[in-house]
């Protein structure tokens, strides 16, 4: 069942429209990647779902709520973990845990996330002589104390060493299990790989493409099949086989490219003309082989 | 009912928006509470240098004599309005909209609107915390000469009256300007200045006594002179005239009044 429903979001800053129409649904306890490049509308979309940044167009609902109107059932519900968010220099890490489950009907203790985003140790330190990786996981751990169905996280990862990466999205596993729905903002393909039932790829305010990390990898030309170049080879027969897209060869090398199955039709058929497809390689594009065709970034500028 | 018998968990419906309110008000004024005490730079100016001339004052036999000059004063008790006024302008004026600025600058007041805490309660939590201080210190101000044997203001509930006043018309302005001021510093610069012409209508510089007469129609139209000219009357016993209150209340409502509509969280 669908938590959140977007449609048709637009938002311009001034003269500049930075969201053509967003229309995007998440349900209970999907955890959905928003990917794109730098200015392509991602935390604008998010910020707007959020209700944090007012919509020009559309409609959004949140468990039958609309944001802009700010029901404090949703701000109970909703933990937001906001880019270049600061707290007082002066306030310690514990004070600011406590601070903020004062705010929620049912908080999650303040020990457990101390432990779980590596603050223990630092819970009587101040905020201001955190170093960004110390200041970054106490923003995720606030935007989680209030026990939230949903969170909205913002480059939730940026800044952090792989191993407090892996540590985040170990708990955010764990979270996942517990039901709770995720919208992730992240310039990592292996993060949204790894935590993202469902991602959606943002480019110039547009939903360019959208579905499991699997499904967008294989989508952009699904398998590769290569091997030695050999003048026995009929390429066009290569061609006519059912789900190839295309075939080429570059130097010395035969590529063929097509759908989940491709490998295994080509590999018969070279078999059934007597080849044996010498130096072979399956290659499986990446979502970052996805992310880059998909938006500019990949392009030639 | 017993904690034994409640819900594991308080549910949404058991907790009225007002106990919420005060549950959030409470940890922010605690937080606020800490913040300010160890933000030195604060309280030096706002705080311990007028509490430092009082007491210099105090301690000295002289300027606790009565002088036909000052209208019959002592000279810590002619100062006293002027440092009262000193320590309220600074809180209110320069204090307030360097720390409200700040937050909204870090996104401290953008990141409490994704709770269920508006930020509005922070700004309330400021609000007292910076009262307190003021009010902390006026009475210090008002008892230390006392203490020294200078004395009391003659009327002192008038005199508290224009104090208390001017502390809150100093809070209001202050968060005019970091309303209409985007940038922190900028905005407790111009609270500085503003101060500053405050300090001069007190008579800092020079005793309000010797202010020809046109001046004195002028500052009284401030802040700083009606609250200190209500001040001055009190402590020699002359009934104070209603024109300083009407002032400073006006001051108060035109700049809450402005500041509520132009305060943007972000």
């Amino acid at each position: 069942m669908a938590l959140i429903t977007v449609s048709g979001l637009t938002k311009s800053y001034g003269t500049h429209q930075v969201l053509h129409g967003i229309d995007l649904t998440v349900d209970e306890g999907e955890i959905v990647g928003v990917l794109g490049p730098n200015g392509s509308g991602k935390t604008t979309a998010v910020e707007c779902i959020g209700g944090l940044r007012a919509r020009d167009g559309g409609t959004v609902d949140i468990a039958g709520m609309d944001p802009a109107t700010d029901p404090l059932a949703l701000r109970e519900m909703l933990g937001m973990q906001l880019q270049q968010c600061r707290l007082p220099n002066r306030m310690r890490v514990g004070e600011a845990l406590d601070l903020y489950s004062a705010f929620y009907a049912n908080p999650r203790p303040a020990g457990e996330l101390l432990d779980r985003f590596g603050l223990a140790a630092h819970a009587r330190q101040p905020f201001g002589k955190l170093s960004g990786g110390q200041q970054q996981r106490l923003s995720i751990a606030l935007a989680l104390i209030g026990r939230p169905r949903i969170a909205f996280l913002d480059e939730l990862t940026t800044g952090l060493d792989p191993a407090a990466r892996r540590e985040i999205w170990e708990y955010l596993g764990l979270l996942r299990d517990e039901g709770v729905t995720m919208l992730l903002v992240t310039h990592f393909m292996e993060e949204a790989a790894f935590l993202c039932d469902r991602v959606v790829i943002l480019e110039d305010g547009r939903i360019v493409a959208s579905g499991t990390p699997a499904d967008i990898a294989a989508g952009t030309g699904g398998q590769e099949t290569s091997f030695a170049a050999d003048p026995a080879i009929d390429l066009d027969a290569l061609r006519r086989l059912p789900g190839v897209t295309s075939v080429s060869v570059d130097r010395g090398r035969v590529s063929v490219r097509g759908d989940a199955d491709s490998p295994q039709v080509v590999l018969a058929a070279l078999a059934g003309s007597g080849i044996v497809a010498r130096q072979l390689r399956v290659t499986t594009p990446s979502l970052d082989d996805a992310y880059l065709s998909l938006t500019q970034e990949g392009s030639l500028r | 009912m017993t904690a034994a018998t409640a819900p594991a968990t308080r549910s949404l419906a058991t907790t009225t928006p007002t106990d919420r309110f005060t549950r959030a008000f409470a940890a922010h004024l605690r937080s606020e509470t800490r913040l300010i005490l160890r933000e030195a730079a604060a309280l030096i100016f706002g705080a311990v240098l007028p509490l430092a001339a009082i007491i210099v004052m105090s301690a000295i036999p002289a300027a606790r004599e009565p002088l036909a000059d000052f209208g019959g004063l002592s000279v810590v008790r002619t100062y006293q309005p002027t440092i009262l006024l000193f320590a309220t302008s600074v809180l209110g004026l320069t204090i307030v909209p360097a720390i409200l600025g700040g937050y909204r600058q870090a996104g401290i007041l953008r990141r409490l609107r994704t709770t269920p805490a508006s930020p509005a309660t922070l700004l309330a939590a400021l609000f007292v915390v910076v009262a307190a201080v003021g009010l902390v210190v006026a009475a210090l101000i008002v008892a230390i000469p006392a203490i020294a044997g200078a004395g009391l203001p003659e009327h002192l509930g008038w005199f508290a009256l224009a104090a208390v006043l001017s502390l809150v018309a100093f809070l209001a302005l202050g968060t005019l300007l970091a309303a209409v001021v985007p940038s922190p510093q900028v905005a407790a610069g111009l609270g500085n200045v503003v101060a500053a012409l405050m300090w001069f209508s007190a008579g800092l510089w020079l005793p309000r006594v010797f202010f020809p007469d046109w001046l004195v129609t002028l500052t009284d139209l401030t802040p700083g002179g009606a609250a200190t000219q209500a001040m001055i009357d009190a402590a020699v016993g002359v009934q104070p005239s209603w024109q300083p209150f009407v002032v400073l209340v006006v001051w108060t409502a035109a700049a809450a009044l402005v500041a509520v509509r132009t305060f943007r969280w972000e």
